[in-house]
């Protein structure tokens, strides 16, 4: 591998690992936020983003509960993402890329996305329905406003990683041929 | 697998060890360990024409066909 692609490759670990931990922090504000909504709703104004759900538990416990465990399963769903993507960039071997952890890691890469999408079209469908009640805050949508391109690149990295699956049997064919 | 390789009975009746005959087939010793121990999957007409040429017999002396399951397809010769 040239050294320009060795320098692409180890920068690009960096800003997935950089990617990973912002997540990571999103989701355990997130996780916080849910509780201190729950049980001390007064300070949820100091808290991450400032996610208000305070009036939709008051008026319709059901409509609470499904937001908030849609907006946290995502966010968790992406940091899990990010840290198959490390995963994968840490154990790659960049000589021998065709093995079956890395064949495993990209279509685990594709459930993962494809579930991050659908869950957020899913989620965005819901808020859409509740829109025309008072309790529904104006900054909710950038939870799940990313949903059509995940759900592409989802189908995208599934059509790669089958292609990637042929060619480990390929390879490993080609190293039982003597 | 139902193809046998029995390619360590010729080496032992030619005898003849691992090591000379990677040298003289121009093989590795761990390809051709993997063939020795059946774990290959298939086998190149060169590396058999080789093969054959150093320990002087027949391609069907080094590889056997013994079928496993009794209940599949008859044979088309009785």
């Amino acid at each position: 591998m040239s050294k320009t692609n060795n320098f692409v490759f180890w920068s690009l670990y960096v800003v997935a690992w950089l990617i990973f931990v912002g997540l990571s922090i999103e989701a355990g504000g997130l996780v916080v936020n849910f509780f201190v909504s729950l049980y001390k709703p007064e300070f949820v104004q100091n808290l991450y983003q400032k996610l208000d759900l305070t009036q939709m538990y008051r008026e319709s416990r059901l409509a609470f509960f499904s937001i908030f465990s849609f907006i946290l399963i995502i966010s968790i769903l992406k940091s899990c993402l990010f840290y198959i993507v490390i995963r994968l960039m840490h154990g790659m071997d960049l000589l021998k890329p065709f093995s079956v952890f890395v064949s495993r890691q990209i279509l685990q890469i594709s459930y993962y996305t494809l579930s991050i999408g659908l869950l957020s079209y899913i989620a965005r469908q819901s808020a859409k329905k509740l829109v025309h009640h008072d309790f529904v805050p104006s900054n909710l949508n950038q939870f799940w406003a990313d949903s059509q391109a995940f759900i592409v690149i989802g189908a995208v990295i599934y059509i790669i990683a089958t292609i990637f699956k042929k060619g480990v049997d390929i390879q490993s064919e080609n190293d039982l041929t003597v | 697998m139902p193809i046998i390789v029995n390619l360590d009975v010729m080496m032992a009746r030619r005898k003849i060890s691992l090591n000379e005959l990677s040298e003289r087939v121009d093989l590795t010793l761990s390809n051709l360990s993997i063939l020795k121990t059946g774990k290959a999957k298939a086998i190149r007409f060169s590396t058999l024409e080789s093969i054959c040429r150093v320990l002087d017999c027949q391609p069907a002396d080094i590889l056997e066909y013994k079928n496993e399951d009794n209940n599949t397809s008859k044979p088309l010769v009785e």
